[in-house]
């Protein structure tokens, strides 16, 4: 038989032979069968060396040629049992997706100290800085220097915790713009919130806390309007309710600022319609406001002829009460985690 | 102030609706409190009893006829003072009475009852304004059939306006009225009261020894007849929320609340002499109230005499020897003014506060001192029978011209953000009926004496605003430029924040009240907390010095209801009288973590609260903090498991475990407990700036164990350690801890990694065999530790 049919025979029967097998094991011994030292390859080799010199070259390459494509069968049959293997490893490997995950817990932010902290973020980027001050405070920073005299029929309205004749604690974060003006030595515009914990002398029910977070905004310059007031207060209403919100003012009275206002906000249950939660009337009252009293101005060193400014501040619950649907201020100070976590 | 519809309607010449008034006062003036009808009962009618026998079936109820003009009713009664030829309410069938009380025609015990006969209290008038019991009686000249609430004037609205303290016009009918013309651009129609005077002079003679005294004004009404007042001015008085008593002091209260002038009449008669001196109380101890109770004065209470004996508590209280009583003939009428904050000072120490001391306090129109003398000299007249004596005695010390305030126009502009013209101006003058000239661009104003809250140009501003309407201003934002940002300690507290919820940790916020035991319960040492000087409640009495209690409470609460794994941690004040000290404080319970499924629970130890702490100090660069057993004991925690934080000499906090005691009385698992304070923490933070060569070479790694005396601490080796393998021995890290077989009793294994690095070379073992025999040399000689063998 000519060698080129004996090299296609043996391919042949390689291949059909390669086709039952389904182990690396299997492989390997069909291999050695074939293309070991002893298999016919090998065998056709030792017949070239009685060839004639001249015909050594061709028959040396058809048999490589030939052993070579064997030894290609085999390579792809390998590769194709090792990617069976890998397949039925990993299907063994296979998970339920829907087990939960180990719970890597992160805890919940407090709702007031996240709102203050969002209110705070959205003056700042109105260029106003933060001013902090103590909450036992002296008489004379808390109500004073804020146009309340001893006596003054208007320290009813803050009914306080007194320490000494002297001390209190805050009833409101206004000590803080005092104690502020007075550093700022009367020559220099101000521009400050001012956020933190203030007392008043109230019974706690579901409406009022004996303790409670205020914001206080204050800005004093030569040129400072009840006008820029207003819009300042649109865009507090507009960040924290809505851009929908509409404002009003109404007058209304605090020593330390004249005018004085109220400022209410279109309700966002019912856009101003009319609902349980503006108790009808399609607006909410969330802070008090007002041009600063000349009486404070002067008091700390001002010259209220050339300066003139604003005030507004505001309960940090009540504006998260609004804003979050809460139905009794006391769950902040209660730190029910289950009320907690509602609020990351 | 509770405002009558009817009683405003005869001061001010607008139509006025309820809900329109509202919306004004609101947008304009005061805030509307309230709006309500006087009674809201629905299908009433007068009937005239015609019969009245008892029920055959009770031994209370009656059984009446009644006629109600068109027609006659059985009507079923239960009140005990129903009686034949009495004139009374009825509601008829399908009637709503106060309460949604609905009224149908039913069967009493088999007797048929269509509708029923009507108490004060059933139409919606409060029981404290009449103490009637049983159904209310109608007068005489009642007509069947005719509306009962018009008869008795109950068919009024009430608008009570919630006063701010600048407004104490708004606590009079003239000033409301003065207001709401302003508001509806109308006229007030006051009349000038009339009074006819006897020819006899009053003999009074009137004195003040007190600057508190600004002014008082006497008459003298003799003749007059105790009775019950008329139906109009009882319904104005319970409009206005008081009680009627009898014609005399309805009177006074009736001219207070229209001119917001309080009055007092004392009966002339047990006034022992024609003399009035008003004084402070100097060397009076006290004297008996007319409410019987006898009041302790003290030297700088202002006092009415009759020139020897207090007579009167000034604008506080009458007294009870001059008071008027059933049989009172003749009135000593008192209209006077005074100091606001005296009052003020004597009504809250003697908890007097009444509808006078808050006028006096809000400040009265000077110019309705004699105005509401002759007022309610013209009812005693009409309303009393009395009769004034000729003339009126006088203390005035008062200025009652009116204050002159300038407003330029381009103030109001530069204020406001708005250009105001001058008539419009002009027109809220007008309206608030405000004397005023212009000239220059400068309005002077000449304000009233009805408004002191109106001083300067301010309030002039504030009057334009609200009169024009708050909606003409402009809406901008002020354009100067400014920075705004967080100081390098807000960025901290925030930063603290986000690491410790991100850690794990709930964020909470509690009371700095706290009861006396609680405020020092985790104090180190004896310190005062500090006290309210009237606290409401125990409860809510002290400041507090750490959060560490309030924190359990609400660890208490959540465990309670069956939170699991809670960590919780508040950033707060401690107060002391000599400051107050931000806090950064926290509580860890439960397991580390969340859920145990395929993997073991692994409760929280002081070492994984340690391990809290740490992992926060690297958020805040905070390094080499050295952890030491406390001097002091603190009652609260683990005498054993226990160490206060310090970086260099810098005491940054406490870390312990709960007592097991404390533990074991509050029911609660193994806590732990820090607290920090936050300006020692950002002091002791050094974070690196200046960035940090990144090694080239290999670091190695060798590790060691050490036997050494029990009480040596792991923190002290790590120290010594390092100190003796600077710089090329980066790291010691302790891994492991043994004690037990093969190491001797009273000693401890420690196994350490020491990491080596070397920046400019590879290090050779035989470099690494040398320092690690020098190192252990070095610990041997400083703990006492010796290699393991």
């Amino acid at each position: 038989m000519d060698i080129q049919m004996q090299l296609a025979a043996l391919r042949a029967e390689a291949e059909t032979a390669l086709d039952g097998v389904a182990s690396a094991i299997e492989l390997a011994d069909l291999k050695a069968k074939y293309l070991g030292k002893k298999g016919p390859f090998a065998e056709f080799m030792t017949q070239m060396k009685v060839l004639p010199n001249e015909e050594k070259p061709r028959f040396g390459a058809l048999v490589n040629e030939s052993k070579n494509a064997v030894n290609a069968l085999f390579e792809a049959r390998r590769e194709a049992i090792e990617a069976a293997e890998v397949a039925a490893k990993l299907a063994g490997e296979a998970v339920d997706v829907t087990l939960p995950g180990r719970t890597i817990r992160s805890g919940a932010r407090h709702l007031l100290t996240r709102t203050v902290d969002e209110i705070e973020d959205l003056f700042i980027g109105m260029g106003y800085t933060v001013k902090e001050g103590p909450e036992i405070e002296q008489d004379l920073y808390n109500f004073e220097m804020l146009n309340l005299p001893k006596a003054h029929p208007a320290r009813d309205m803050q009914d306080s915790f007194y320490i000494s004749e002297e001390l209190l604690l805050r009833t409101h974060t206004s000590p803080v713009q005092v104690r502020t003006l007075l550093e700022a030595g009367g020559n220099k515009p101000v521009k400050i919130i001012c956020p933190g914990k203030v007392y008043r002398r109230d019974d706690d029910d579901m409406t009022h806390s004996h303790q409670f977070l205020q914001i206080e905004a204050l800005v004093v310059d030569k040129d400072v309007t009840l006008a820029d007031l207003k819009g300042t207060l649109l865009v507090l209403a507009r960040k924290m309710f809505g851009e929908d919100r509409q404002i009003r003012l109404r007058p209304s009275f605090f020593p330390f600022t004249e005018p004085s206002v109220e400022v209410d906000v279109t309700c966002h249950k019912c856009n101003g319609k009319g609902c349980p939660m503006c108790k009808g009337t399609g607006w909410i009252e969330i802070l008090g406001a007002g041009m600063v009293n000349n009486a404070v101005l002067e008091a700390t060193g001002y010259d209220a002829k050339v300066y003139q400014g604003f005030a507004l501040g505001m309960g940090v619950e009540r504006i998260a009460i609004l804003k979050h649907g809460i139905d009794d201020i006391r769950h902040f100070y209660t730190n029910d985690l289950r009320f907690n976590r509602q609020f990351r | 102030m509770r405002v009558s519809l009817h009683w405003l309607r005869e001061l001010v010449d607008v139509d006025l609706d309820g809900p329109g008034l509202v919306k004004r006062f609101n947008l304009m003036s005061a805030e509307i409190e309230s709006h309500e009808k006087m009674s809201t009962a629905t299908k009433l009618t007068i009937g005239h009893v015609l019969t009245c026998i008892p029920h055959p079936d009770s031994d209370h109820l009656h059984v009446t006829t009644v006629d109600i003009g068109a027609q006659t009713l059985q009507i079923v009664c239960g009140a005990p003072n129903v009686a034949a030829g009495q004139k009374v309410v009825v509601a008829l069938e399908g009637a709503v009475l106060p309460g949604d009380f609905k009224i149908k025609n039913s069967q009493i015990r088999g007797v048929a009852s269509n509708g029923m006969i009507c108490s004060l209290d059933e139409l919606g008038i409060d029981h404290k304004y009449h103490q009637e019991d049983g159904i209310h009686v109608l007068p005489d000249y009642a007509v069947p059939g005719a509306d009962p609430l018009k008869l008795l004037c109950f068919d009024d609205e009430i608008i009570e306006l919630d006063l701010t303290p600048n407004r104490g016009d708004l606590l009079s009918m003239m000033g409301v009225a003065h207001d709401v013309a302003a508001m509806l651009d109308g006229k007030t129609t006051f009349s000038s009261p009339q009074v006819d005077e006897a020819a006899e002079a009053n003999p009074v003679r009137v004195a003040s020894q007190s600057e508190d005294c600004k002014s008082y004004y006497a008459r003298v009404i003799q003749g007059v007849k105790i009775a019950e007042s008329p139906i109009w001015m009882k319904a104005r008085l319970i409009a206005a929320g008081i009680r009627p008593i009898n014609n005399v002091v309805d009177i006074t209260n009736y001219v207070m609340i229209e001119t917001g002038q309080p009055l007092h009449a004392f009966d002339a008669d047990l006034v022992k002499t024609d003399r009035i001196v008003v004084r402070a109380a100097g060397a009076d101890a006290g004297f008996t109230t007319l409410d019987g109770k006898e009041r302790a004065l003290l030297p700088e209470d202002l006092v009415i005499t009759d020139g020897i004996r207090p007579i009167a508590l000034a604008g506080v209280m009458g007294g009870r020897d001059t008071e008027v009583g059933p049989d009172t003939k003749n009135i000593l009428l008192e209209s006077a003014v005074f100091d606001g904050i005296r009052i003020r000072k004597t009504s809250k120490r003697l908890d007097l506060r009444s509808e006078a001391s808050i006028r006096f306090e809000r400040g009265l129109d000077p110019a309705r001192t004699k105005l509401a003398c002759d007022r309610a000299a013209e009812l005693f007249a009409k309303l009393a029978g009395g009769r004034a004596l000729r003339g009126v005695s006088v203390y005035e010390s008062q200025n009652l011209a009116p204050l002159s305030v300038k407003l330029p126009i381009a103030k109001i502009a530069s204020v406001t953000g708005r250009a105001y013209e001058a008539a419009e101006l002009a027109d809220v003058w007008n309206r608030l009926d405000f004397a005023y000239d212009f000239a220059d661009g400068v309005f002077t104003v000449h304000v009233p004496t009805r408004r002191p809250d109106i001083k300067t140009y301010q309030d002039l501003i504030e009057e334009a605003v609200r009169i024009s309407g708050y909606q003409l201003i402009p809406t901008t934002l002020h354009a100067a430029a400014f920075n705004g940002y967080l100081t390098d300690v807000q960025k901290s507290r925030r930063l603290i924040r986000a690491t410790l919820v991100g850690l794990g940790l709930d964020e909470v916020v509690t009371y700095s009240l706290v009861p006396p035991g609680i405020a020092t319960a985790f104090d180190l040492g004896d310190r005062p907390a500090v006290r309210l000087l009237h606290p409401m409640t125990e409860e809510r009495s002290v400041l507090r010095h750490s959060l560490v209690p309030s924190i359990l409470d609400v660890l208490e609460y959540n465990l309670k209801r069956k939170a699991e794994n809670v960590r919780l941690f508040e950033i707060g004040n401690g107060y002391s009288l000599s400051g107050e000290t931000e806090l950064v404080s926290g509580v860890l319970s439960g397991n580390c973590q969340e859920s145990a499924w395929q993997g073991k629970a692994d409760p929280f130890d002081f070492f994984a609260a340690k391990g809290i702490l740490e992992a926060l100090f690297a958020a805040l660069s905070v390094k080499n903090v050295r952890y030491v057993k406390p001097a002091q004991t603190v009652a609260m925690l683990h005498p054993g498991v226990v160490a206060e934080l310090f970086v260099g000499a810098r005491r940054i906090g406490i870390l312990g475990k709960l007592h097991p005691n404390v533990a074991a009385a509050r029911d609660l698992p193994d806590v732990f407990v820090f607290e920090l304070t936050f300006a020692a923490l950002l002091a002791a933070a050094s974070p690196d700036l200046i960035m940090r060569e990144i090694a080239r070479f290999p670091a190695v790694r060798r590790d060691i164990a050490v036997v050494v005396d029990r009480a040596v601490e792991a923190q002290d080796i790590v120290a010594s350690l390092i100190k003796a393998g600077k710089p090329t021995l980066v790291d010691a890290a302790v891994f492991d801890l043994y004690e037990g077989e093969g190491v001797a009793s009273g000693k401890k294994s420690i196994a350490l990694a020491l990491t080596f690095q070397d920046f400019a070379k590879t290090l050779e073992t035989a470099e690494i065999d040398a320092l690690v025999a020098r190192l252990l040399k070095a610990l041997g000689r400083e703990t006492g530790a010796a290699l393991r063998s």
